[in-house]
């Protein structure tokens, strides 16, 4: 039989060549869809990486007049004192502006050897990891005791230290930074920073000391179960009573992620959208090719079922022809669909593309199974004489 | 070999309500070479589908080798006429996809066969109906008379007990059409083949056993 349905093939080739290119088509849009589709699951699911809930976070400009490194330092750090000796505060962290979930980025290349990175640059204190509690992998993150160390330190995340070191030992080792050399001193797991649809990304966080206290914009704060809304005015009043000369702004994390969050969804919903759209033509397209095939071949069918086929058996005639052809165009397909993850198109991880592959397989399989069974069910159903009569 | 018992065949469309075959019991006995004639449009194609378990009678029952049919399934239909029936089509109805040989060797395909018996099979029934030098063409690429003699190919390869000839001769001069009618009438002398013809030919039709007429869906004699 199947040597039949193969001569049947090749006999109709130019016919056939036509599906096989719609089906490829369709295959190649599916794929595209799906690799889209996946690649925000995938972000969606993976782990934020640190904590946001009950983080508050002041914007805060370093006073100005005030030229003196050493004032500058001082300052900031009878602030945070001052801060930190509320009842309703965990910890206090000072960070560059491109805080989790802010409007601002710091990106720039770092390098290690003769392999170059983009990263986000994050300036940040000893005390950040603890406010954010992000996960340490391996090593510390820096402290007091890094303080006057003649590289600075750094802290990765272990994208990052897996492009740098491989499976070595990313602790000790330096990266090159705008010239300077910066110590490893930790490795924290992947975070996402930047909303919860954000790929995998490098990240670079440097010590902030007396020297750079100029990189700060933003005050994290850690408040306790207890903060509320008349803590939060308080906590206003001081700060504004202390920092005289720069507007001051006290935002949520919880809150600032949900805007966030909405600005990417725009476009992922637009993308989505168009998405949905081209899966529903492929559908119809198919299933409309398909089904005019299979109903021009009324006369056939009515014949075999003549000579002695029953209707289960042409059903299963036509949906393993359709079955080998979607297989040919498949076999082209897959070709095509391979070369993005072994050549690193778009930088998307391979398994992105692989089950996006597999995603878009199965959608063609299951349609061209759903348009070739129906129509052939039909048709089979009829009686043999009214099928030839219908020719 | 065939009981039809008060067949009844009603078309309906949406504007008309034909009623094809009007009452019609007929008995065919084994080996019997029955020809029917009657003009266009009497219902000949409709009895000869409904003798061919291809169309279902309105009302009536059709024994086949003392089998009635009317409950059989789907699947035993489908066994019944490829073990049972030859059909041989007033239009021919090849797959123009297909060679000639491919479609002679279709019933095979149905039974349980190597590929190569059926190559055997259909070429040895097509040297008997005079085609052995046109096996790789395609049904476009022959004439209406090698057409129907593919056809004929086709409903005897298999041997069948019955064969249901619906003017197999109509589109042919009167040499092929004589040359064709000694085919039935050899597959029926010595296989003792049941045939049933349709035709519009008198002289055909008086080298048969008998002749049955019908006239507006009803036999007349
Ligand atoms: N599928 C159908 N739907 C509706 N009416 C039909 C159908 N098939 C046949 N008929 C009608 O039934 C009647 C008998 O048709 P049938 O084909 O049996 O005639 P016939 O005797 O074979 O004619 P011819 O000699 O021209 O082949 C005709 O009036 C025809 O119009
Ligand atoms: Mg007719």
């Amino acid at each position: 039989m199947l040597t039949h349905l193969f001569k049947l093939i090749w006999n109709k080739k130019k016919q056939n060549f036509l599906l096989i290119m719609e089906m490829l088509v369709s295959f190649l849009v599916m794929f595209a869809v799906f690799t889209l589709i996946v690649y925000y699951y995938q972000n969606y699911t993976r782990p934020r990486g640190f904590e946001f809930e009950k983080v508050w976070a002041v914007n805060y400009q370093s006073p100005q007049g005030m030229s003196d490194k050493d004032s500058i330092a001082a300052f900031n750090q009878s602030l945070k004192q001052l801060i930190k000796s509320m009842p309703q505060v965990e910890n206090v962290s000072f960070a560059a502006s491109n805080i989790p979930f802010s409007m601002s980025t710091h990106n720039t290349n770092v390098s290690h050897e003769k392999i170059s990175e983009m990263a986000h640059i994050y300036a940040v204190d000893d005390e950040h990891k603890d406010v954010l509690n992000f996960n340490l992998r391996s090593g510390r993150w820096f402290s007091r005791a890094d303080q006057g160390s003649r590289e600075t330190a750094a802290v990765i995340n272990a994208d990052l230290a897996q492009k740098f070191f491989g499976n070595g030992q990313p602790i000790g080792k330096t990266i090159d930074f705008e010239g300077k050399k910066l110590k490893v001193t930790g490795v924290i797991d992947d975070i996402k920073d930047k909303g919860d649809y954000q790929g995998p990304d490098n990240n670079l966080f440097i010590r902030i000391d007396t020297s750079n206290q100029a990189w700060i914009g933003a005050i994290l704060v850690k408040v306790k179960p207890t903060a509320d809304a008349a803590f939060e005015s308080r906590l206003f009043k001081s700060l504004s009573n202390v920092i005289r000369n720069s507007s001051i702004e006290i935002e949520h994390l919880a809150d600032k992620r949900v805007t966030k969050n909405n600005l990417t969804l725009v476009p992922m919903i637009i993308l989505l959208v168009v998405a949905g759209f081209l899966i529903i033509n492929v559908a119809l397209g198919l299933f409309g090719v398909l089904w005019y095939n299979i109903s021009k071949r009324k006369g056939e069918i009515g014949l075999r079922r003549a000579v002695g086929a029953s209707g289960g058996s042409v059903s299963k005639q036509l949906v393993t022809e359709a079955l080998i052809l979607s297989t040919l165009s498949l076999i082209i397909g897959l070709f095509f669909a391979v070369q993005f993850p072994l050549m690193n198109v778009f930088d998307l991880a391979a398994d992105t593309y692989y089950i996006a592959i597999a995603c878009a397989v199965a959608f063609i399989y299951l349609l061209v199974i759903i348009c070739s069974l129906y129509p052939g069910r039909q048709a089979a159903s009829i009686y043999p004489a009214v099928a030839l009569h219908e020719e | 070999m065939i009981r039809l018992q008060n067949i009844e065949k009603v078309y309906r469309t949406e504007t008309v309500e034909t009623l094809a075959l009007n009452s019609i019991s007929l008995d065919v006995p084994k080996g019997e070479f029955l020809s029917i004639m009657g003009p266009s449009g009497c219902g000949k194609s409709t009895l000869l589908n409904i003798m061919g378990l291809l169309d279902a009678p309105s009302k009536g029952g059709i024994q086949i080798d003392a089998q009635a049919t009317g409950n059989l399934s789907d699947k035993q239909l489908a066994q019944f006429r490829n073990q049972k029936i030859g059909f041989i089509f007033q239009s021919y109805h090849l797959i123009n996809d297909l060679k000639v040989l491919d479609n002679v060797e279709l019933p095979l395909l149905y039974r349980s066969s190597t590929a190569k018996e059926r190559k055997q099979l259909a070429t040895e029934v097509l040297e008997k109906v005079g085609l052995s030098n046109r096996v790789k063409h395609f049904p476009t690429q022959l004439s209406g008379g090698q057409k129907q003699r593919v056809a004929i190919a086709r409903a005897i390869v298999g041997r069948p007990e019955i064969i249901l000839a619906d003017e197999p001769t109509g589109n042919l001069d009167s040499a092929m059409g004589n040359e064709i009618m000694e085919i039935l009438i050899n597959l029926n002398r010595q296989e003792g083949t049941t045939i049933v013809m349709v035709t519009h030919d008198e002289q055909m039709a008086r080298k048969t056993h008998r002749l049955v007429r019908l006239f507006d869906g009803s036999q007349v004699q």
